[in-house]
């Protein structure tokens, strides 16, 4: 066992150096990779056996040396004697051993719970029934900045998927090349909407930040639990599920937007550490986006009743508005929402 | 005989055919339709007017102007944007002088073709989810708007999407996409592209002859 850990290393020294060889004998590479200071000659007694290729270095210190490139100094020359970063290394495994491996689970177990959700608690009727009185919500304007949102959104999600989780979940199914073809097309498509993205996360800022500032009053929602379990729930034209969604996607979309900026210009930053800090960040804010989103498109769909016409239509149902935005419905109608309508 | 090449060659070129006479034999349709003959003495110029409806619609009037501001910058950053892209690409500019013209011109360069690709997307989705958003325009809009709009947005992503030019089959995608894109043009109200003209042009007859276009 000691004579193989033995030869082992010595091959690895052997590999190092012969590495180092070709280096030298090719001009390019030779300008930007450099051996190590204390690097030896191979001529210098390597036929009398390898006591001592690495002079009087340490093995712990001569790879400590050889991986102690700057990571801060990404495009700059490496020092003498400092070869390769490790920071791409825990990169790499923070990558591969949890952001692929656990990540993509989560919009699932989104999926499964809503699905779990509805079965048990079904969808959320209007109490009253349809008055077939609509009430003005949210304008054209504001309607379309949403949905140009959601299709934008909706495009960047199934393709941002294919890049992160494609080898792990495309490629053992559909093979390589399969897999090749649809990440070459993710990644010009999600390079190519990313922008837009940005253009749609200030249009969607500007028509829905009036109202979605947190009140007091948002504590009755969370005490209740949004009144998904039962009872009543007062609030105004947003209640507090709408505002910490509509937070959750400006600032999660201000994350994905500045990493996905850095992603797309790396010449933007000198550390390395910067790229891959937004790889990661880029990651776990899109999926916990999704994720969520699915939350957001099952209450806006099957989850409520009546809630889609406002964003269909803009216009909803009055005894939708008073059950649901109760305060709303009296500040814009000037009535109260406990009232019986006499016909 | 390869897929891209099928969708390069003769499908492209059945397509391209199609699409020219389809084009041809709608607009000669629409002229030979005529007017009926409009025996009031003139009160200006029809010739003028017919001029001045279609200049004057290119600038919707301050009330209209206000209330489809998101449809003037969609519609205006859609079509000037597909302009750009279709003439100006270098991909479509290569293609075009080695299959069909013999001939190239200068070419956008590729941040201004992204840039100009993003102001496309952004206007043909803005067009499309103001059509399934506003009530009004829910009633006037049938299967063939929603198939040309799509149709033409899945043209333009398969082009995106082969921007790497790594893999045969997102081009031979891309390039059955247009052959298709081409066959519907002329039967569709994509043909909106060459007969706009004429509408506005009519009205700006009309009321160009009675005097009432300024």
């Amino acid at each position: 066992m000691h004579n193989q850990f033995y030869s082992l290393r010595n091959f690895l020294k052997l590999s190092v150096l012969m590495l180092m060889l070709a280096a030298f004998a090719a001009p390019v590479a030779a300008q930007s990779v450099r051996p190590p200071g204390n690097a030896v000659n191979l001529d210098d007694g390597i036929e009398d056996g390898p006591s001592n290729a690495l002079g009087d270095v340490s093995d712990t210190e001569f790879w400590d040396n050889f991986r102690g490139g700057n990571p801060s100094e990404l495009f700059a020359p490496a020092p003498e004697g400092q070869v390769m970063t490790t920071t791409g290394q825990q990169w790499r495994m923070i990558r591969e051993k949890f952001i692929r491996k656990y990540l993509g689970w989560a919009p699932v177990i989104v999926i499964g719970l809503l699905a779990v959700f509805y079965l048990v608690r079904g969808p959320m009727k209007i109490t009253a029934g349809r008055s077939g009185k609509t009430l003005p919500r949210f304008t054209l304007s504001a309607r379309v900045a949403h949905w140009f949102m959601a299709g934008v959104f909706i495009i960047l999600g199934l393709t941002g998927m294919i890049i992160l989780l494609g080898r792990v979940v495309i490629a053992p199914y559909l093979g390589l090349e399969a897999n090749s073809v649809l990440t070459s097309a993710a990644m010009q498509g999600h390079n190519l909407f990313g922008p837009i993205f940005i253009f749609a996360l200030i249009w969607l800022f500007i028509k829905f930040v009036r109202g979605n500032f947190f009140q007091w009053i948002d504590l009755k929602w969370i005490f209740k639990l949004g009144g998904f379990f039962g009872g009543h729930v007062s609030s105004r034209q947003f209640n507090f599920g709408e505002k910490t969604w509509f937070w959750m996607v400006i600032l999660g979309g201000i994350v994905i937007s500045v990493t996905g900026v850095i992603m797309l210009f790396p010449g933007l930053v000198e550390d390395v550490r910067w790229l891959q800090l937004s790889t990661i960040l880029h990651a776990l804010g899109a999926v916990a986006l999704i994720a969520v989103a699915f939350g957001h498109i099952y209450v806006g769909t099957i989850g409520m009743e009546g809630s889609i016409d406002s964003m269909l239509k803009g216009e909803v149902d009055e005894n939708w508005a008073k059950e649901h935005h109760d305060l709303w419905y009296e500040e814009v109608t000037g009535k109260s929402a406990k009232e019986e309508e006499t016909p | 005989m390869s897929f891209l090449n099928l969708v390069e060659g003769p499908l492209f070129t059945f397509a391209a055919a199609v699409f020219v006479l389809g084009a041809l034999w709608r607009l000669i349709g629409i002229i030979r339709i005529g007017r009926a003959k409009d025996i009031s003495p003139p009160k200006a110029s029809a010739a003028a007017g017919f001029i001045k409806g279609n200049l004057r619609h290119f600038f919707p009037r301050g009330i209209f102007a206000k209330r489809t501001m998101v449809h003037i910058i969609g519609g205006y950053g859609f079509h000037l944007g597909l302009f750009m892209l279709v003439f100006f690409g270098v991909y479509h500019i290569d293609f075009l002088n080695e299959r069909i013209l013999g001939f190239s011109w200068p070419a956008l360069p590729r941040w201004a073709f992204l840039l100009t690709s993003a102001v496309a997307f952004s206007g043909l989705i803005t067009l499309w989810v103001r059509r399934i958003s506003d009530p009004v325009m829910q009633l006037i809009s049938d299967k063939d708007d929603h198939i040309g709009s799509w149709l033409t947005f899945l043209v333009m992503l398969s082009g995106c999407f082969a921007l790497e030019q790594a893999h045969d089959s997102l081009r031979g995608v891309h390039m059955l996409l247009v052959d298709i894109w081409l066959i519907y043009f002329p039967f569709s109200r994509l043909m909106h592209s060459f007969t706009f003209f004429l509408s506005r042009g009519q009205s700006g007859m009309t009321y160009g002859r009675k005097g009432k276009v300024r």
